[in-house]
């Protein structure tokens, strides 16, 4: 039987009873490290598990599915997903292979920042399309989100914003050569997502006054800890903003907020 | 011997009107090296004690004894045009006012093919070049392939027949002969020249002419030399004709009486053409009476010809005196040096058309407008084509031309290599240059600073530049474009120290080796291997010798030479290419094609190029190629180095999101076409289509760590799919030879794969001269086969021509193209077999 198990937001303790069982009863347990990262590391993982822990990169996962199946169909195999399985990040391509081998595959289910994001009082239903922001590079700019913002915007939802992540990324001129060389890991904080965000805004040359350096912006850290923050501020403000260590996430407000939104939002304001 | 103090020389660099750059250029042993010390003899500024000897550029130990140029060397002149010659200068910008003096840098380069690239950094610093043909051989292969280099590089040329001597005392040819032979070269010449450019372009007048002075004749190791304008001086007195009148008169069909005392346009009974009678008929009387010993007939003829020995050379005969008489009667310093300063530019003339050759930017801001103007008061534009070793081990000196401003002592400058890009920091540092120095032979003295429209030397800068690059002082400026080089590093070796703890010095040495040549290529594979690679086998020893002897200083072992190969396809993919990105949620839909004949070289010679304007290059793709139009607008780019002979063409329709990925795909377009699917050798002549993409929604799921890896498997599973072949370069081979030994010719090029396709006497001599093609593979030890089987008397020349297919399929074990693949392949440390389709192609 193949596992894939969801870890949940914030320290090693969320992981669900179910899924603490099947850990501790698999032949194998593979961490998968490379869409997300739980704040409290691999080390209390496997001490709060009682046993050892096989880190899968992003190699491992997408070139090396057939070595982490291996002899899931007569042994238990489980693999460790920060937050939900299928939330923020995608491991059907996994699950297909999977199938394509006759193995059995189950499925323990966790929170996710999709749905954590409830936290700061913007309500679930009226979110639009999720979007990642990526680190530009010097000559890769894509802004592609930003036209899916605006789409959210004028449908009056909010968007959620999920921000790049490089955990062992190859460097690009790396890519191009056989020993690879990595970048060392960085996270995007609020700041340079905002930042990023108003770099497109001035490159628009036509300005359609939907969403701007003033639009309302929540700003998540750590979301699911003991030490989770949030602000609430304008989109200009956003990007001045420190909020410490990792994951960050980025909320641009739709145009229309209900009372009761407003209200929750205003304990998060920047004084 | 002039000598001058370096105060002197400083105070004639801002004479920009009366300076000259120019390099000597001609076939191998033509004899350039020895016709230019007859010139500095006459007139080197610097090292007195060193004139007369022999092969005064030659400065290597090697070269000398070889007897061969390797390197090109620069060295100053000074020399004064009289009142009357000055009066053949008309262009107010070829001279200053009331200075007599002018000032020639010249440049001798090599001649043998191996070293044409030293030839091309030599014509990058100078505007003019003085071709020296040997006129019993004539124009051969590498006069024409720097002949035309220097054309596209607008750089005037003019000409000078050598070893007249030869042809006078072996050829015995008669003066009619003599005159048709001259005329032939004349024309073999003008023709190259006009195939080139023509002479209502930028540069005026290019085609050289006797009748004008842009021809001279003589002997280099004689030391005498003339043009029609000395013969005409010596009659115009006794004709009443004026001397550029009386030049005219003295070249092509004009004809004398001398019992008419008539001209005639016609050849007739009793007249002469004009060339034999007044010119060629004194020389050959002097040649005969000395080397006859006519001792009575002679000494009566020196009079008439104003010739007066010194005292101790009228005990002289035969051939001393012979070079005695010529030397003294025609010198060869005076008439070589008036042909330098009234017929080739001045940097003034030169650059206000050389200007928009050289600037890659616009051509209307400060540089330009300073390059163009030779404007010694403008910003800095200095472009250094080559790096030439100290006497300080492992440091070089920049050696460059002065295009616009000044260079200066301390002074702080962009230095910016051939990868910057204006904006970009990439390739670009901001120094100080250390020294400015001046650069004579293998003598340097320093300087305080150097203006416009000058060759200088610069320390300090080599840390900062591989080989070559452009110096400036303006903040916007664009480089100065890279030269191209007529040759290609087509042969190379792999080699690793004896002992192999001096690893390190081997690494250093190949540093340095790389600098000290324009053209060789050190590359370290990734298996770890040492690869040193050039244009042929004297080409690769020299560079060994120089890298055991003077970089790495360490005994070297070195494998046997192999030659490159390229990758190309027959077909079209024989199905739709489909590749995955690792994570399976984009995918990319391609094929390739084979290009259409002519394009790949189009695309070498830069007819085809990514800077062109992309409707106008579809439009010309379109008509030469029956290319699509609408699809020729969509290349996305070229590769591999983003200017190869292979292009990525966007043949998509409504796909969302592309451009993102276009970035992406080109990097993963520019691996594979340099590292090809059979054996990591570059593609050539492939054309790839992308048909579809599939893209994931979210950006940060269609990064570079997605789509470049894609995007090269994408592209191996198309040319597997499009039965791949191999391809191998193949030298035009020039081989000149008597009459008996073509016989032997033949043979050795048949057990080597050569074909012949031109067999031609050299006319007025009992030469031949066999043009072949000869796979480069097979042309190891070729020189040392030719020599041995036909007693010594065949001399080749090879320079690289063109790429062929190696016929068989190398997915076909047993072929030939197979064994190259897997010895390539097992060099280069990659798994023996055959690449695997099924690793490259997914399945839907």
């Amino acid at each position: 039987m193949f596992f894939i198990i969801g870890l949940g937001l914030g320290d090693c303790k969320d992981i669900t009873v179910n899924g603490l069982e099947i850990v501790k009863k698999c032949e194998r347990v593979y961490l998968e490290a490379y869409t997300s990262i739980l704040t409290c590391g691999t080390a209390a993982l496997e001490e709060f598990y009682g046993r050892k822990l096989i880190v899968a990169d992003r190699e491992l996962v997408e070139q090396g599915a057939d070595a982490i199946l291996e002899g899931a169909d007569n042994t238990d195999v489980a693999f460790l997903v920060v937050g939900d399985p299928f939330g923020a990040t995608t491991h059907t391509d996994l699950v297909l292979r999977a199938q394509e081998k006759k193995i059995k595959v189950e499925v323990v289910h966790n929170a996710s920042i999709l749905n954590a994001v409830g936290c700061c009082g913007l309500q679930l239903y009226s979110f639009g399309e999720t979007v990642s922001i990526p680190y530009w590079t010097e000559t890769w700019q894509p802004d592609s989100f930003f036209e899916k913002i605006v789409s959210n915007y004028k449908n009056k939802v909010h968007t959620l914003c999920l921000l790049d992540i490089k955990v062992k990324e190859p460097t690009l001129e790396s890519l191009t050569k056989k020993k690879k060389e990595y970048m060392p890991p960085r996270f995007m904080s609020v700041s340079e997502a905002a930042e990023q965000l108003l770099q497109i805004l001035q490159k628009k040359v036509e300005d359609d006054g939907l969403v701007t350096a003033n639009s309302l912006c929540v700003g998540l850290a750590r979301i699911g800890s003991q030490n989770q923050q949030i602000v609430a501020c304008s989109l200009e403000e956003m990007s001045k903003v420190n909020l410490g260590g990792p994951l960050h996430s980025l909320i641009i407000a739709g145009p229309v907020l209900h009372p009761l939104e407003l209200e929750y939002l205003e304990q998060f304001r920047i004084k | 011997m002039v000598n001058f103090t370096v105060d002197e020389i400083r105070a004639m660099m801002d004479k920009k009107r009366n300076i000259r750059n120019m390099s000597v250029i001609a076939h191998v042993d033509h004899g350039k090296s020895t016709l230019t010390d007859s010139l500095v003899s006459k007139a080197g500024i610097i090292a007195g004690a060193k004139a007369g000897e022999t092969r005064f550029t030659d400065t290597r130990k090697d070269e000398q004894e070889r007897c061969i140029t390797i390197k090109s060397t620069a060295i100053s002149m000074f020399f004064e045009l009289e009142d009357k010659d000055l009066a053949f200068i008309t262009s107010t910008e070829q001279r200053e006012k009331d200075e007599k003096g002018f000032l020639i840098n010249l440049i001798d380069s090599p001649g043998h093919v191996d070293f044409s690239s030293e030839v091309t950094a030599a014509l990058r610093v100078t505007d003019g070049a003085l071709v020296v043909v040997d006129c019993v051989s004539g124009v051969c292969v590498q006069t024409e392939t720097v002949l035309r280099q220097a054309i596209a590089e607008r750089i005037k040329p003019i000409l000078f027949m050598n070893k007249m001597d030869r042809a006078l005392l072996e050829l015995q040819l008669d003066s009619e002969e003599l005159y048709q032979t001259f005329q032939r070269i004349v024309e073999n010449v003008n023709v190259i020249i006009a195939t080139y450019s023509d002479d209502s372009g930028p540069m005026g007048e290019v085609h050289v002419d006797p009748s004008k002075g842009s021809v001279g004749f003589g002997s280099g190791l004689h030391g005498w030399a003339f043009t029609l304008k000395q013969f005409a001086e010596m009659y115009s007195e006794k004709f009443k004709i004026d001397v550029k009148k009386l030049m005219n008169r003295l070249w092509g069909e004009n004809f004398f009486n001398p019992k008419t005392k008539k001209w005639a346009k016609q050849k007739e009974a009793d007249n002469k053409r004009s060339f034999c009678m007044y010119i060629l008929d004194p020389i050959y009387k002097i040649f005969d009476t000395i080397m006859n010993y006519k001792k009575d007939e002679y000494e009566a003829l020196f009079p008439k010809l104003g010739i007066q020995l010194k005292h101790e050379d009228k005990d002289k005969d035969g051939k001393p005196l012979l070079k005695v008489v010529m030397r003294t009667w025609l010198p060869a310093g005076e008439a070589l040096l008036q042909m330098i300063a009234i017929h080739l530019p001045s940097p003034v003339t030169a650059q206000k058309y050389r200007m928009e050759m050289l600037y890659e930017g616009p051509h209307d801001d400060e540089a330009a407008i300073g390059i163009k103007n030779c404007d010694p008061n403008a910003p800095l534009m200095m472009y250094v084509s080559k790096m030439v070793p100290t006497s300080d081990k492992g440091r070089f000196y920049a050696f460059g031309r002065v295009f616009s401003g000044k260079v200066a002592t301390g002074m702080k400058a962009r230095i910016m290599g051939p990868n910057y890009v204006p904006g970009k920091k990439e390739d670009l540092y901001e120094k100080a240059i250390q020294r400015t120095i001046l650069m004579m032979g293998r003598y340097v003295e320093a300087i305080e600073d150097v203006p416009s429209g000058n060759i200088c030397g610069l320390v300090g800068v080599d840390q900062f530049l591989v080989k070559t690059g452009t110096i400036t002082t303006f903040k916007d400026a664009h480089n100065l474009r890279v030269m191209k080089f007529s040759v290609s590093p087509v042969v190379r070796v792999a080699v690793e120290p004896k002992n192999p703890a001096d690893l390190p010095k081997l690494v250093e040495g190949l540093k340095r080796l790389a600098k000290s040549d324009p053209m060789v290529q050190c590359i370290i594979e990734e298996s770890g291997e040492h690869i040193i690679a050039g244009a042929g086998e004297l080409h690769l020893e020299i560079c060994l010798k120089d890298l055991e002897e003077d970089h790495a200083c360490i005994p070297i072992k070195k494998s046997d030479p192999v030659v490159s190969y390229r990758e190309t396809v027959s077909e079209e993919s024989n199905q739709m290419c489909l590749s995955k990105s690792p994570n399976k949620h984009n995918r990319l839909f391609m094929k390739a094609v084979p290009m259409p004949e002519g394009l790949a070289e189009d695309i070498d010679e830069g007819n085809v190029n990514p800077r062109d304007d992309f409707k106008s290059r579809a439009r010309y793709l379109g008509e030469k190629y029956d290319y699509d139009v609408t699809e020729a607008r969509k290349i996305w780019c070229f590769g591999p180095d983003g200017t190869g002979p292979n292009i990525l063409v966007d043949c998509t329709k409504g796909v969302q999101y592309l451009n993102e990925i276009k970035d992406s795909v080109v990097a993963g377009f520019q691996w594979a076409t340099k590292e090809g699917v059979l054996s990591e050798e570059n593609l050539r002549g492939v054309r790839f289509n992308i048909y579809d993409v599939t893209l994931h929604a979210d950006a940060i799921h269609r990064g570079g760590g997605q789509i470049i890896p894609t995007t090269r498997r994408c592209l191996y599973a198309c040319l597997l799919t499009a039965a791949p072949r191999l391809m191998e370069p193949v030298y035009q081979c020039e081989i000149q030879c008597p009459e008996v030994a073509v016989g032997g010719i033949y043979g050795v090029l048949n057990r080597r794969r050569g074909h012949v396709f031109e067999e031609q006497q050299v006319a007025g001599t009992p030469m031949f001269v066999v043009k072949a093609y000869l796979p480069v593979n097979e042309s190891f030890g070729f020189t040392a086969d030719l020599r041995s089987n036909t007693g010594g008397q065949a001399f080749p020349q090879c320079v690289f021509d063109h790429w062929q297919i190696l016929p068989g399929d190398p997915l076909e074990p047993s072929t030939r193209p197979f064994g190259v693949v897997q010895e390539t392949r097992k060099r280069k440390g990659l798994k023996e077999g055959l690449p695997d389709l099924s690793q490259y192609l997914d399945k839907l």
